[in-house]
């Protein structure tokens, strides 16, 4: 294989992997403001809450029939002009064309992922029957109570192959990331290959790295799963 | 000791309930017997709040609700009044037999872990689960899911205990040992309303017997008086169609 460059492809793959923590860091942050906006709006669908049940169905629609790079133009330009509106209003003076991508990044992503978990959730909660809650509120405990002791416990084994498939799918659209410039995994690799077109080798390294941290999920993912599960019967 | 007044409840156009009196005292084992769409069960519900009535009042000791408008505090106050058994058992899937007992008495009335344990341990032990401890629902028999589920019930030593057709989910052989652990707390003095189709066990354990039909109670007595001497013609009706041929001769 002599039209790769194997120095250059083990060089790369160290600047490849110097943009895992920004990927993470977007993923995780996400997750983390995505995941109680998710749950709180899934409820609302399932309790079909007037207003919220609504906009709820409206967002889904709305981040699902749309491509996420789409999305990202979208919220990338519109953000500025809003902060701008905003900020003369106030007149606060911000240099609003350098704020660090990264926080628009976070923005994108947990928009992105709260819809995805909307569903997820919600399916992951009607699995639980309607007597798991009967019985907890027979036994003297509060709706909170009953959620946070029973239902959401096993809601979560549930919604485990599902949450793991979107935080695989959220860890590899940070990669769409590159277009605001930001610093991650595809945007690193991209410009190292820039200075000698050596791009065969840097997607090489992309692909092998995402391919790396993916994996790893699933088996956390899986772990966590099977030790949520252990009340389950074992059928095989 | 319970006294429920005049329920009413509708589900969209079926009128289940049409206004149901029932008065229940310390100690008494009622059953309440009755076809299909009755509304027993609903009845059962409605006095735990599962169910939310239409119309009716309820009142326990001192504690008076109204069942269609009764605030959080007063629904919280009747349930730690009442424990429920359930058709389908409803144990928590994801906790052990003793954790199942245990939760209401820790979460739901505050007890410490150790002393919550230590009754639960008790309460399983008198339905004969002894070795079951640790066991997940998935993991026992639908006889001692149910026996548990008793157990949950009889744990939080209650001013009564609901049943909602506790055997009708169970496998035939599975029946006997359900209604002997009923009969054995029924015998310890517990109050007990219960909605079942084992006639035996109304024979035998109720001290008073309601035959409810179409959403209203037709007809209320000693076992003696329902069984034998029925005076309503829709009473007779139903026990001839589930009793064996032969039963009246038993009594």
């Amino acid at each position: 294989m002599g039209f790769i460059d194997w120095k250059f492809l083990i060089d790369t793959f160290f600047v490849a992997l110097s943009g895992v923590p920004v990927a993470l860091l977007v993923t995780v942050i996400s997750l983390l403001i995505a995941v109680p906006f998710g749950f709180f709006l899934a409820l609302s669908r399932i309790y079909e809450i007037p207003v919220l049940n609504s906009f709820a169905k409206l967002y889904i629609s709305f981040v699902r029939g749309t491509p996420i790079i789409i999305q990202i133009f979208v919220l990338y330009a519109t953000i500025p002009l809003l902060l701008n509106g905003l900020f003369e209003k106030y007149e606060i003076d911000y240099p609003i064309y350098e704020i660090n991508p990264l926080w628009y990044a976070f923005i994108i992503f947990s928009f992105n992922t709260t819809a995805v978990l909307i569903e997820v959730f919600r399916s992951a909660l009607q699995t639980v029957s309607k007597g798991q809650i009967e019985a907890a509120h027979s036994v003297g405990l509060t709706t909170w109570q009953a959620y946070r002791r029973i239902i959401i416990p096993q809601a979560l084994v549930a919604a485990m192959p599902n949450l793991c498939t979107a935080t695989i799918n959220l860890i590899k659209a940070t990669s769409l990331g590159y277009a605001i410039s930001l610093q991650e995994i595809t945007l690193k690799a991209k410009v190292e290959a820039n200075f000698g077109y050596n791009y065969l080798e840097a997607y090489l390294d992309i692909f092998i790295v995402y391919l790396l941290i993916c994996i790893a999920v699933e088996y956390l993912f899986k772990w966590y799963e099977k030790r949520l599960s252990r009340y389950q019967l074992r059928l095989v | 000791m319970l006294e429920i007044k005049n329920v009413h409840k509708t589900f969209g156009k079926n009128e289940i309930l049409k206004g149901v009196d029932l008065t229940i005292d310390k100690g008494d084992v009622v059953v309440i017997l009755g076809p299909s769409g009755s509304g027993k069960t609903t009845l059962l519900r409605c006095i735990n709040f599962l169910e939310r009535a239409d119309e009716g009042t309820a009142s326990f000791d001192t504690i008076q609700v109204d069942l269609h408008n009764a605030s959080k505090k007063d629904i919280l106050a009747i349930r730690k009044k009442t424990a429920f058994v359930f058709q389908n058992y409803n144990l928590f899937n994801n906790k052990t037999a003793l954790e199942n007992v245990a939760e209401g008495l820790y979460i739901g009335r505050g007890l410490k872990k150790e002393e919550a344990l230590k009754i639960s341990k008790e309460a399983l032990n008198r339905v004969g689960l002894a070795e079951k401890y640790d066991a997940y629902p998935s993991q026992l028999s639908g006889g001692q899911q149910q026996r548990v589920g008793i157990a949950r019930a009889v744990a939080l030593n209650p001013d009564i205990i609901l049943f909602d057709e506790p055997t009708s989910a169970l496998d035939p052989e599975l029946v006997g040992e359900v209604l002997t652990v009923m009969k054995d707390i029924a015998r310890e003095g517990t109050t007990m309303l219960v909605v079942t189709h084992e006639m035996s066990f109304a024979r035998d354990v109720a001290n008073r017997v309601i035959f409810m039909d179409g959403g209203n109670v037709v007809e209320e007595g000693t076992p003696h008086e329902i069984f034998v001497q029925p005076k309503e013609e829709r009473t007779k009706r139903f026990l001839q169609r589930v009793l064996p041929d032969d039963y009246s001769y038993h009594i």
